[in-house]
Protein backbone atom coordinates (compact mmCIF):
# COMPACT_ATOMS: atom_id res chain seq x y z
CA UNK A 1 0.00 0.00 0.00
CA UNK A 2 1.38 3.26 -0.81
CA UNK A 3 2.11 5.44 2.41
CA UNK A 4 0.99 8.42 1.22
CA UNK A 5 -3.23 7.09 0.74
CA UNK A 6 -5.30 8.54 3.27
CA UNK A 7 -6.53 5.79 5.15
CA UNK A 8 -9.91 3.96 4.13
CA UNK A 9 -13.31 5.42 5.92
CA UNK A 10 -14.90 1.85 5.26
CA UNK A 11 -13.24 -1.18 4.64
CA UNK A 12 -14.63 -5.29 4.55
CA UNK A 13 -11.66 -7.71 4.51
CA UNK A 14 -11.75 -11.16 3.64
CA UNK A 15 -15.46 -11.00 4.83
CA UNK A 16 -17.41 -14.37 4.87
CA UNK A 17 -21.39 -14.71 5.66
CA UNK A 18 -23.78 -17.21 5.75
CA UNK A 19 -27.62 -16.22 5.39
CA UNK A 20 -29.86 -19.36 5.70
CA UNK A 21 -28.36 -21.97 3.33
CA UNK A 22 -26.39 -19.49 0.48
CA UNK A 23 -23.04 -17.73 1.19
CA UNK A 24 -24.04 -14.15 0.83
CA UNK A 25 -20.43 -13.25 1.12
CA UNK A 26 -16.88 -15.04 0.53
CA UNK A 27 -14.06 -13.74 0.96
CA UNK A 28 -14.72 -10.55 0.16
CA UNK A 29 -12.63 -7.47 -0.18
CA UNK A 30 -14.15 -3.58 -0.27
CA UNK A 31 -12.00 -0.70 0.70
CA UNK A 32 -13.53 3.03 0.40
CA UNK A 33 -11.59 6.11 0.66
CA UNK A 34 -12.43 10.03 1.61
CA UNK A 35 -13.77 11.56 -1.38
CA UNK A 36 -13.97 8.17 -3.77
CA UNK A 37 -17.06 6.73 -4.90
CA UNK A 38 -17.22 2.97 -5.13
CA UNK A 39 -20.50 1.28 -7.01
CA UNK A 40 -20.98 -1.98 -6.15
CA UNK A 41 -22.65 -3.66 -8.76
CA UNK A 42 -24.03 -7.34 -9.63
CA UNK A 43 -26.98 -9.68 -10.13
CA UNK A 44 -29.99 -9.55 -7.30
CA UNK A 45 -28.29 -12.26 -4.73
CA UNK A 46 -24.82 -11.30 -5.35
CA UNK A 47 -24.17 -9.82 -1.81
CA UNK A 48 -24.23 -6.06 -2.17
CA UNK A 49 -27.37 -5.53 0.77
CA UNK A 50 -25.24 -7.92 3.27
CA UNK A 51 -21.91 -5.80 1.95
CA UNK A 52 -24.14 -2.80 2.88
CA UNK A 53 -25.25 -4.27 5.84
CA UNK A 54 -21.98 -5.52 7.06
CA UNK A 55 -20.18 -1.59 6.82
CA UNK A 56 -23.61 -0.12 8.69
CA UNK A 57 -23.58 -2.49 11.74
CA UNK A 58 -26.71 -4.36 10.46
CA UNK A 59 -24.94 -7.24 10.38
CA UNK A 60 -21.72 -9.02 11.78
CA UNK A 61 -19.43 -11.58 9.50
CA UNK A 62 -18.76 -14.92 10.19
CA UNK A 63 -15.48 -14.55 9.21
CA UNK A 64 -13.20 -11.52 8.43
CA UNK A 65 -13.54 -7.97 9.00
CA UNK A 66 -15.82 -5.12 8.91
CA UNK A 67 -14.65 -1.56 9.98
CA UNK A 68 -16.02 1.90 9.79
CA UNK A 69 -14.01 5.03 10.55
CA UNK A 70 -11.03 2.56 11.45
CA UNK A 71 -13.79 1.13 14.48
CA UNK A 72 -16.84 -1.51 14.79
CA UNK A 73 -19.39 0.32 12.68
CA UNK A 74 -21.52 -0.46 15.50
CA UNK A 75 -19.97 2.04 17.77
CA UNK A 76 -22.00 5.22 18.73
CA UNK A 77 -19.04 7.60 17.39
CA UNK A 78 -18.84 5.89 13.75
CA UNK A 79 -22.59 6.06 13.30
CA UNK A 80 -22.06 9.45 13.92
CA UNK A 81 -20.36 10.02 11.08
CA UNK A 82 -22.16 8.32 8.81
CA UNK A 83 -25.44 8.37 6.58
CA UNK A 84 -27.51 6.00 5.08
CA UNK A 85 -30.29 5.15 2.22
CA UNK A 86 -31.75 2.25 2.93
CA UNK A 87 -33.75 0.73 -0.18
CA UNK A 88 -36.92 -0.13 1.22
CA UNK A 89 -37.18 2.17 4.75
CA UNK A 90 -40.41 4.25 5.21
CA UNK A 91 -41.18 7.03 6.37
CA UNK A 92 -43.65 7.89 9.24
CA UNK A 93 -46.82 9.38 7.52
CA UNK A 94 -48.30 11.27 9.95
CA UNK A 95 -44.93 13.53 10.43
CA UNK A 96 -44.39 16.32 7.87
CA UNK A 97 -40.74 16.73 5.45
CA UNK A 98 -39.33 19.57 7.86
CA UNK A 99 -40.43 17.47 11.29
CA UNK A 100 -38.67 14.44 9.89
CA UNK A 101 -35.60 16.11 9.04
CA UNK A 102 -35.28 18.01 11.82
CA UNK A 103 -35.85 14.64 14.24
CA UNK A 104 -33.24 13.32 12.24
CA UNK A 105 -30.04 16.01 12.35
CA UNK A 106 -30.62 16.09 16.17
CA UNK A 107 -29.28 12.86 16.15
CA UNK A 108 -25.72 14.46 15.06
CA UNK A 109 -23.51 16.54 16.96
CA UNK A 110 -22.84 18.76 14.27
CA UNK A 111 -25.87 18.84 11.72
CA UNK A 112 -26.47 20.87 8.68
CA UNK A 113 -28.88 23.55 9.17
CA UNK A 114 -32.46 22.38 7.94
CA UNK A 115 -32.74 24.93 5.33
CA UNK A 116 -29.05 23.75 3.44
CA UNK A 117 -30.63 19.90 3.81
CA UNK A 118 -34.15 21.17 2.36
CA UNK A 119 -32.17 22.85 -0.58
CA UNK A 120 -29.35 19.88 -1.52
CA UNK A 121 -32.41 17.53 -1.29
CA UNK A 122 -34.94 19.50 -3.70
CA UNK A 123 -37.31 19.43 -1.35
CA UNK A 124 -38.19 22.94 -1.32
CA UNK A 125 -41.96 23.45 -1.36
CA UNK A 126 -42.50 20.43 0.28
CA UNK A 127 -41.55 21.29 3.84
CA UNK A 128 -44.85 21.16 5.43
CA UNK A 129 -46.37 18.36 3.74
CA UNK A 130 -46.80 15.10 5.50
CA UNK A 131 -44.55 12.19 4.94
CA UNK A 132 -47.44 9.75 4.06
CA UNK A 133 -48.85 12.65 0.97
CA UNK A 134 -45.31 12.76 -0.77
CA UNK A 135 -44.52 10.14 -4.25
CA UNK A 136 -42.27 7.18 -4.18
CA UNK A 137 -39.28 9.71 -5.83
CA UNK A 138 -40.69 12.74 -3.19
CA UNK A 139 -39.84 10.38 -0.16
CA UNK A 140 -36.85 9.31 -1.61
CA UNK A 141 -35.53 12.77 -1.91
CA UNK A 142 -36.62 12.89 1.88
CA UNK A 143 -34.35 9.92 2.85
CA UNK A 144 -31.81 11.20 0.88
CA UNK A 145 -32.19 14.38 3.32
CA UNK A 146 -31.98 12.47 6.01
CA UNK A 147 -28.96 10.44 5.05
CA UNK A 148 -27.00 14.20 4.93
CA UNK A 149 -28.52 15.95 7.53
CA UNK A 150 -25.53 15.12 9.53
CA UNK A 151 -22.67 16.24 6.91
CA UNK A 152 -21.35 12.52 7.01
CA UNK A 153 -17.76 11.22 6.30
CA UNK A 154 -19.61 8.29 4.95
CA UNK A 155 -22.27 8.26 2.89
CA UNK A 156 -24.22 4.63 1.96
CA UNK A 157 -27.07 4.82 -1.03
CA UNK A 158 -28.01 1.60 -1.48
CA UNK A 159 -30.37 1.93 -4.76
CA UNK A 160 -30.88 5.60 -4.76
CA UNK A 161 -32.78 6.63 -7.12
CA UNK A 162 -35.70 4.05 -7.70
CA UNK A 163 -39.03 5.27 -8.11
CA UNK A 164 -37.35 8.92 -9.31
CA UNK A 165 -37.94 10.73 -12.43
CA UNK A 166 -35.19 11.90 -14.84
CA UNK A 167 -34.93 15.41 -13.40
CA UNK A 168 -35.12 14.29 -10.30
CA UNK A 169 -32.22 11.43 -10.58
CA UNK A 170 -30.23 14.28 -12.86
CA UNK A 171 -30.56 16.78 -8.95
CA UNK A 172 -29.55 13.73 -6.53
CA UNK A 173 -26.35 12.80 -8.76
CA UNK A 174 -25.51 16.61 -8.52
CA UNK A 175 -26.15 16.46 -4.72
CA UNK A 176 -24.02 13.61 -4.19
CA UNK A 177 -21.10 15.18 -6.27
CA UNK A 178 -21.12 17.71 -4.25
CA UNK A 179 -20.84 15.49 -1.22
CA UNK A 180 -17.88 13.63 -2.91
CA UNK A 181 -16.24 16.83 -3.68
CA UNK A 182 -16.23 17.65 -0.07
CA UNK A 183 -14.66 14.69 0.54
CA UNK A 184 -17.01 12.00 1.68
CA UNK A 185 -16.64 8.85 0.86
CA UNK A 186 -19.75 6.93 -1.00
CA UNK A 187 -20.97 3.49 -1.39
CA UNK A 188 -23.76 3.12 -3.63
CA UNK A 189 -25.30 0.08 -5.05
CA UNK A 190 -27.42 0.30 -7.84
CA UNK A 191 -28.77 -1.35 -11.04
CA UNK A 192 -28.42 1.22 -13.57
CA UNK A 193 -25.43 1.47 -15.14
CA UNK A 194 -25.40 4.94 -15.99
CA UNK A 195 -25.87 6.22 -12.62
CA UNK A 196 -22.42 3.78 -11.52
CA UNK A 197 -20.58 5.41 -14.44
CA UNK A 198 -21.86 9.17 -13.43
CA UNK A 199 -20.90 9.22 -10.16
CA UNK A 200 -18.10 6.34 -9.21
CA UNK A 201 -14.72 6.53 -9.68
CA UNK A 202 -14.40 2.61 -8.92
CA UNK A 203 -16.72 -0.43 -9.60
CA UNK A 204 -16.72 -3.22 -7.93
CA UNK A 205 -18.68 -5.94 -9.51
CA UNK A 206 -19.93 -8.95 -7.73
CA UNK A 207 -21.70 -12.25 -8.02
CA UNK A 208 -21.93 -15.15 -5.60
CA UNK A 209 -20.39 -12.99 -2.55
CA UNK A 210 -16.60 -12.17 -4.09
CA UNK A 211 -15.55 -9.36 -6.10
CA UNK A 212 -14.97 -10.54 -9.78
CA UNK A 213 -13.63 -7.20 -10.93
CA UNK A 214 -12.58 -3.99 -9.66
CA UNK A 215 -11.34 -0.74 -11.33
CA UNK A 216 -12.58 2.21 -12.55
CA UNK A 217 -15.70 2.51 -15.68
CA UNK A 218 -13.11 2.53 -18.00
CA UNK A 219 -11.49 0.17 -17.11
CA UNK A 220 -14.31 -2.27 -16.38
CA UNK A 221 -15.40 -1.18 -20.47
CA UNK A 222 -12.43 -2.01 -21.35
CA UNK A 223 -12.50 -5.67 -19.64
CA UNK A 224 -14.92 -7.08 -22.32
CA UNK A 225 -13.64 -6.50 -26.09
CA UNK A 226 -14.36 -3.27 -27.31
CA UNK A 227 -17.39 -3.12 -29.91
CA UNK A 228 -21.08 -3.86 -29.65
CA UNK A 229 -23.83 -4.94 -32.35
CA UNK A 230 -26.96 -3.69 -32.18
CA UNK A 231 -29.38 -5.13 -34.69
CA UNK A 232 -32.94 -7.35 -35.51
CA UNK A 233 -31.90 -10.71 -37.00
CA UNK A 234 -33.82 -14.21 -37.44
CA UNK A 235 -30.42 -15.85 -36.48
CA UNK A 236 -30.79 -17.95 -33.21
CA UNK A 237 -28.14 -17.14 -30.48
CA UNK A 238 -26.34 -19.94 -30.94
CA UNK A 239 -26.04 -19.24 -35.10
CA UNK A 240 -25.39 -15.71 -33.57
CA UNK A 241 -22.57 -16.51 -30.87
CA UNK A 242 -20.71 -18.70 -33.88
CA UNK A 243 -20.32 -15.54 -36.07
CA UNK A 244 -16.33 -14.31 -36.38
CA UNK A 245 -14.99 -12.76 -33.48
CA UNK A 246 -18.00 -12.58 -31.27
CA UNK A 247 -17.36 -12.91 -27.48
CA UNK A 248 -20.97 -12.54 -26.35
CA UNK A 249 -24.92 -12.66 -27.16
CA UNK A 250 -27.48 -11.24 -25.52
CA UNK A 251 -31.04 -10.41 -26.29
CA UNK A 252 -33.52 -7.27 -25.01
CA UNK A 253 -37.09 -7.41 -26.99
CA UNK A 254 -36.39 -7.93 -30.43
CA UNK A 255 -33.24 -7.00 -30.57
CA UNK A 256 -29.90 -8.99 -30.03
CA UNK A 257 -26.73 -7.52 -28.63
CA UNK A 258 -22.90 -8.92 -30.30
CA UNK A 259 -19.98 -7.92 -28.77
CA UNK A 260 -17.23 -8.61 -30.76
CA UNK A 261 -13.19 -8.28 -30.57
CA UNK A 262 -13.60 -7.05 -34.67
CA UNK A 263 -16.93 -5.25 -35.87
CA UNK A 264 -16.01 -5.78 -39.84
CA UNK A 265 -15.54 -9.17 -39.34
CA UNK A 266 -18.48 -9.91 -37.58
CA UNK A 267 -20.51 -7.61 -39.70
CA UNK A 268 -19.36 -9.11 -42.78
CA UNK A 269 -20.19 -12.44 -42.30
CA UNK A 270 -23.80 -11.74 -40.22
CA UNK A 271 -24.77 -9.67 -43.26
CA UNK A 272 -24.19 -12.49 -44.90
CA UNK A 273 -25.86 -15.34 -43.32
CA UNK A 274 -28.96 -12.76 -42.09
CA UNK A 275 -30.07 -10.73 -45.59
CA UNK A 276 -33.26 -9.46 -43.16
CA UNK A 277 -30.45 -7.51 -40.43
CA UNK A 278 -32.63 -4.53 -39.60
CA UNK A 279 -32.39 -1.53 -36.68
CA UNK A 280 -28.30 -2.17 -36.79
CA UNK A 281 -26.05 0.09 -35.09
CA UNK A 282 -22.39 -0.01 -33.97
CA UNK A 283 -20.85 1.48 -30.69
CA UNK A 284 -18.56 0.74 -27.91
CA UNK A 285 -19.65 -1.44 -25.13
CA UNK A 286 -21.32 -0.20 -22.48
CA UNK A 287 -20.55 -0.83 -18.62
CA UNK A 288 -23.97 -2.53 -18.71
CA UNK A 289 -22.52 -4.89 -21.47
CA UNK A 290 -19.40 -5.04 -19.25
CA UNK A 291 -20.94 -6.22 -16.24
CA UNK A 292 -23.63 -8.54 -18.20
CA UNK A 293 -20.18 -10.19 -19.72
CA UNK A 294 -18.35 -10.15 -16.51
CA UNK A 295 -20.85 -12.20 -14.60
CA UNK A 296 -21.77 -14.57 -17.76
CA UNK A 297 -17.91 -15.27 -17.98
CA UNK A 298 -18.02 -15.97 -14.33
CA UNK A 299 -20.56 -18.16 -14.36
CA UNK A 300 -19.89 -20.14 -17.54
CA UNK A 301 -16.22 -20.67 -15.90
CA UNK A 302 -17.88 -21.94 -12.57
CA UNK A 303 -20.18 -24.32 -15.15
CA UNK A 304 -17.61 -25.82 -16.68
CA UNK B 1 -27.24 16.85 27.29
CA UNK B 2 -27.12 15.82 23.48
CA UNK B 3 -28.13 12.39 24.41
CA UNK B 4 -31.16 13.69 26.70
CA UNK B 5 -32.45 16.07 23.49
CA UNK B 6 -32.47 13.25 21.35
CA UNK B 7 -34.66 10.93 23.80
CA UNK B 8 -36.96 14.38 24.11
CA UNK B 9 -36.99 15.00 20.50
CA UNK B 10 -37.60 11.52 19.67
CA UNK B 11 -40.28 11.81 22.56
CA UNK B 12 -41.94 14.96 20.82
CA UNK B 13 -42.24 13.06 17.27
CA UNK B 14 -43.99 9.92 18.71
CA UNK B 15 -46.31 12.62 20.64
CA UNK B 16 -47.02 14.23 17.18
CA UNK B 17 -47.50 10.98 15.22
CA UNK B 18 -49.53 9.46 17.82
CA UNK B 19 -51.43 12.47 17.95
CA UNK B 20 -52.47 13.10 14.28
CA UNK B 21 -53.85 9.19 13.82
CA UNK B 22 -57.21 9.77 14.85
CA UNK B 23 -58.00 6.15 14.14
CA UNK B 24 -55.59 5.06 16.97
CA UNK B 25 -56.44 8.11 19.06
CA UNK B 26 -59.93 8.35 19.37
CA UNK B 27 -60.80 4.11 20.54
CA UNK B 28 -57.77 4.43 22.95
CA UNK B 29 -59.40 7.60 24.62
CA UNK B 30 -63.00 7.57 23.50
CA UNK B 31 -63.61 4.09 24.33
CA UNK B 32 -62.98 4.17 28.74
CA UNK B 33 -64.81 7.37 28.60
CA UNK B 34 -67.74 6.22 27.07
CA UNK B 35 -67.46 2.88 29.29
CA UNK B 36 -67.18 5.05 32.74
CA UNK B 37 -69.87 7.18 31.30
CA UNK B 38 -72.57 4.23 30.62
CA UNK B 39 -71.51 1.87 32.68
CA UNK B 40 -69.74 3.70 35.94
CA UNK B 41 -72.22 6.91 35.95
CA UNK B 42 -75.06 5.33 34.03
CA UNK B 43 -75.98 2.06 35.92
CA UNK B 44 -75.02 3.51 39.27
CA UNK B 45 -77.67 6.34 39.15
CA UNK B 46 -76.29 8.41 41.73
CA UNK B 47 -74.95 5.76 44.26
CA UNK B 48 -71.16 7.33 45.05
CA UNK B 49 -69.64 3.89 46.35
CA UNK B 50 -70.39 1.76 42.75
CA UNK B 51 -69.55 4.78 40.67
CA UNK B 52 -66.25 4.99 42.95
CA UNK B 53 -65.32 1.13 42.50
CA UNK B 54 -65.93 1.66 38.89
CA UNK B 55 -63.55 4.41 38.58
CA UNK B 56 -60.97 2.59 40.37
CA UNK B 57 -61.19 -0.47 37.59
CA UNK B 58 -61.71 2.05 35.34
CA UNK B 59 -57.98 4.03 35.53
CA UNK B 60 -56.36 0.26 34.64
CA UNK B 61 -58.62 -0.26 31.73
CA UNK B 62 -57.87 3.21 30.44
CA UNK B 63 -54.39 2.26 30.12
CA UNK B 64 -54.60 -0.92 28.55
CA UNK B 65 -55.20 0.35 25.09
CA UNK B 66 -52.93 2.91 24.66
CA UNK B 67 -50.30 0.88 26.05
CA UNK B 68 -50.67 -2.20 24.35
CA UNK B 69 -51.90 -0.64 20.86
CA UNK B 70 -49.57 2.38 20.31
CA UNK B 71 -46.46 0.15 21.69
CA UNK B 72 -47.61 -2.82 20.30
CA UNK B 73 -49.31 -2.61 16.98
CA UNK B 74 -47.62 0.80 16.55
CA UNK B 75 -44.05 -1.00 16.71
CA UNK B 76 -45.04 -3.72 14.42
CA UNK B 77 -45.77 -1.38 11.93
CA UNK B 78 -42.83 0.67 11.80
CA UNK B 79 -41.05 -2.22 11.99
CA UNK B 80 -42.29 -3.36 8.77
CA UNK B 81 -42.34 -0.27 7.10
CA UNK B 82 -38.04 -0.72 7.96
CA UNK B 83 -38.40 2.79 9.64
CA UNK B 84 -36.93 1.21 12.91
CA UNK B 85 -33.84 -0.57 11.00
CA UNK B 86 -32.56 3.20 9.89
CA UNK B 87 -33.30 4.29 13.68
CA UNK B 88 -30.90 1.40 14.61
CA UNK B 89 -28.11 2.51 11.92
CA UNK B 90 -28.53 6.23 12.70
CA UNK B 91 -26.81 7.76 15.70
CA UNK B 92 -29.79 7.30 18.28
CA UNK B 93 -28.65 6.22 21.51
CA UNK B 94 -29.40 2.84 23.31
CA UNK B 95 -32.90 2.50 23.57
CA UNK B 96 -33.74 6.33 21.95
CA UNK B 97 -36.80 4.99 19.86
CA UNK B 98 -38.31 3.04 22.34
CA UNK B 99 -37.88 5.78 24.73
CA UNK B 100 -39.32 8.11 22.51
CA UNK B 101 -42.46 5.77 22.01
CA UNK B 102 -42.85 4.72 25.97
CA UNK B 103 -42.80 8.44 26.50
CA UNK B 104 -46.05 8.72 23.57
CA UNK B 105 -47.74 6.13 25.19
CA UNK B 106 -47.41 7.61 28.94
CA UNK B 107 -48.69 10.71 27.28
CA UNK B 108 -51.96 9.36 25.99
CA UNK B 109 -52.82 7.29 29.28
CA UNK B 110 -52.13 10.30 31.25
CA UNK B 111 -54.47 12.66 28.93
CA UNK B 112 -57.10 9.25 28.88
CA UNK B 113 -56.93 8.66 33.03
CA UNK B 114 -56.91 12.54 33.36
CA UNK B 115 -60.24 12.65 31.44
CA UNK B 116 -61.69 10.08 33.41
CA UNK B 117 -60.86 11.74 36.57
CA UNK B 118 -62.63 14.66 35.28
CA UNK B 119 -65.55 12.90 34.23
CA UNK B 120 -65.38 10.93 37.33
CA UNK B 121 -65.35 14.12 39.74
CA UNK B 122 -68.39 15.95 37.78
CA UNK B 123 -70.54 12.18 38.05
CA UNK B 124 -70.19 12.55 41.85
CA UNK B 125 -67.18 10.58 42.80
CA UNK B 126 -65.99 11.83 46.42
CA UNK B 127 -62.03 11.10 47.85
CA UNK B 128 -59.82 12.85 49.52
CA UNK B 129 -57.16 15.19 46.97
CA UNK B 130 -54.14 12.05 48.12
CA UNK B 131 -56.65 9.55 47.48
CA UNK B 132 -57.11 11.04 44.10
CA UNK B 133 -53.45 11.25 43.20
CA UNK B 134 -53.03 7.92 44.15
CA UNK B 135 -55.60 6.05 41.98
CA UNK B 136 -54.85 8.26 39.15
CA UNK B 137 -51.22 7.96 39.17
CA UNK B 138 -51.50 4.19 39.46
CA UNK B 139 -53.21 4.03 36.56
CA UNK B 140 -50.82 5.96 34.89
CA UNK B 141 -47.89 3.78 36.04
CA UNK B 142 -49.87 0.56 35.40
CA UNK B 143 -48.89 1.47 31.73
CA UNK B 144 -45.61 0.80 31.72
CA UNK B 145 -46.03 -3.44 32.12
CA UNK B 146 -48.55 -3.42 29.32
CA UNK B 147 -46.43 -1.41 27.77
CA UNK B 148 -43.78 -3.78 27.99
CA UNK B 149 -46.37 -7.31 27.40
CA UNK B 150 -47.62 -4.60 24.52
CA UNK B 151 -43.59 -4.28 23.27
CA UNK B 152 -43.37 -7.92 22.82
CA UNK B 153 -45.91 -8.28 20.65
CA UNK B 154 -44.83 -5.49 18.70
CA UNK B 155 -41.24 -6.82 18.03
CA UNK B 156 -42.51 -10.60 17.58
CA UNK B 157 -45.46 -10.72 15.29
CA UNK B 158 -46.22 -9.11 11.86
CA UNK B 159 -48.42 -5.80 12.14
CA UNK B 160 -51.77 -7.61 11.55
CA UNK B 161 -50.84 -10.46 13.78
CA UNK B 162 -49.64 -7.77 16.58
CA UNK B 163 -52.87 -5.92 15.99
CA UNK B 164 -54.78 -9.22 16.43
CA UNK B 165 -53.32 -10.30 19.36
CA UNK B 166 -52.92 -6.91 21.08
CA UNK B 167 -56.70 -6.95 20.96
CA UNK B 168 -56.90 -10.31 22.23
CA UNK B 169 -54.61 -9.27 25.20
CA UNK B 170 -56.92 -6.43 25.62
CA UNK B 171 -60.57 -8.09 26.21
CA UNK B 172 -58.59 -10.59 28.11
CA UNK B 173 -57.14 -8.40 30.76
CA UNK B 174 -59.76 -6.37 30.83
CA UNK B 175 -62.76 -8.43 31.26
CA UNK B 176 -60.40 -11.49 33.30
CA UNK B 177 -58.94 -8.68 35.35
CA UNK B 178 -62.71 -8.12 36.68
CA UNK B 179 -61.85 -4.41 35.28
CA UNK B 180 -65.17 -4.48 33.53
CA UNK B 181 -67.20 -6.94 35.84
CA UNK B 182 -67.02 -7.72 39.48
CA UNK B 183 -65.16 -10.77 40.22
CA UNK B 184 -67.41 -11.77 43.26
CA UNK B 185 -70.56 -12.57 40.43
CA UNK B 186 -68.40 -14.38 38.48
CA UNK B 187 -68.04 -18.60 38.72
CA UNK B 188 -64.91 -19.75 40.36
CA UNK B 189 -62.88 -20.81 37.46
CA UNK B 190 -63.12 -17.04 36.13
CA UNK B 191 -61.13 -16.42 39.37
CA UNK B 192 -58.72 -18.30 38.80
CA UNK B 193 -57.77 -17.17 35.49
CA UNK B 194 -57.82 -13.72 37.16
CA UNK B 195 -55.16 -14.70 39.37
CA UNK B 196 -52.34 -14.24 36.66
CA UNK B 197 -53.91 -11.40 34.85
CA UNK B 198 -51.81 -8.16 35.52
CA UNK B 199 -54.89 -6.33 35.13
CA UNK B 200 -56.46 -8.43 38.39
CA UNK B 201 -53.56 -7.43 40.42
CA UNK B 202 -53.56 -3.83 39.63
CA UNK B 203 -56.91 -3.66 40.32
CA UNK B 204 -57.04 -4.85 43.48
CA UNK B 205 -54.06 -2.34 44.30
CA UNK B 206 -56.43 0.55 42.59
CA UNK B 207 -59.53 -0.26 45.05
CA UNK B 208 -57.05 -0.31 47.89
CA UNK B 209 -55.71 2.87 46.77
CA UNK B 210 -58.92 4.60 46.47
CA UNK B 211 -60.48 3.20 49.62
CA UNK B 212 -63.08 0.55 48.46
CA UNK B 213 -60.90 -2.24 50.12
CA UNK B 214 -59.00 -2.09 53.03
CA UNK B 215 -55.18 -2.78 52.30
CA UNK B 216 -54.34 -6.45 52.12
CA UNK B 217 -51.81 -8.78 50.05
CA UNK B 218 -50.11 -5.20 49.03
CA UNK B 219 -46.84 -7.37 48.77
CA UNK B 220 -48.07 -10.05 46.60
CA UNK B 221 -50.15 -7.93 44.01
CA UNK B 222 -47.08 -5.93 43.46
CA UNK B 223 -44.56 -8.55 43.21
CA UNK B 224 -46.70 -10.46 40.90
CA UNK B 225 -46.81 -7.10 38.61
CA UNK B 226 -43.41 -6.63 39.14
CA UNK B 227 -42.69 -10.29 38.19
CA UNK B 228 -44.06 -9.66 34.89
CA UNK B 229 -42.80 -6.62 34.25
CA UNK B 230 -39.34 -7.85 34.59
CA UNK B 231 -40.50 -10.54 32.53
CA UNK B 232 -41.93 -8.45 29.67
CA UNK B 233 -38.91 -6.37 29.99
CA UNK B 234 -36.28 -9.52 29.06
CA UNK B 235 -38.21 -10.99 26.24
CA UNK B 236 -38.44 -7.25 24.91
CA UNK B 237 -34.83 -7.11 25.40
CA UNK B 238 -34.27 -10.54 23.47
CA UNK B 239 -36.66 -9.59 20.80
CA UNK B 240 -34.83 -6.07 20.28
CA UNK B 241 -31.63 -7.70 20.00
CA UNK B 242 -32.32 -10.32 17.54
CA UNK B 243 -33.89 -7.31 15.41
CA UNK B 244 -30.03 -6.31 15.38
CA UNK B 245 -28.70 -9.77 14.43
Amino acid sequence: MSPNLPPPIAAISKAVKRRGATLALNGLDLMIRPGQCVALLGPNGAGKSTSVALLTGRLRPDAGEASLLGGDPRDLAARGRMGVMLQEAGLPRTLSVREQIDLFRGYYRKPRPTDEIVRLAGLEGLERRRCGALSGGQQRRVQFALAIAGKPDFLVLDEPTTGMDIDARRALWSAVRAEIARGCAVLLTTHHLDEAEALADRIVVIDHGQAIADGTPEAIKSRVSGVAIRCRSRLSDAELSGLARVTGVSRDGGRVTLLTTSAPATLRELLARDETVDDLTVAGASLEDAVTRLVGTQRQAEAA
Amino acid sequence: MHTLSVYFREARAQVLATWRTPQFLIPSVALPLLFYGVMGLGLSRGREEVAHFMLANYVIFAAIAPAMFGFGAGVAAEREAKLIELKQIAPLPAGGYLIGRLAAALALVGASIGLLGVLAWFGGVKMEPGRWAATLGLGLASAIPFALIGLNVGLRFSSQGATAIANLLFLGFSLFGGLWMPLNIMPDWFTRIAKVMPSYHLGQLSQMLSGMQPMADVQQHVSIVVGISVAALIGAWAAWRRQMA
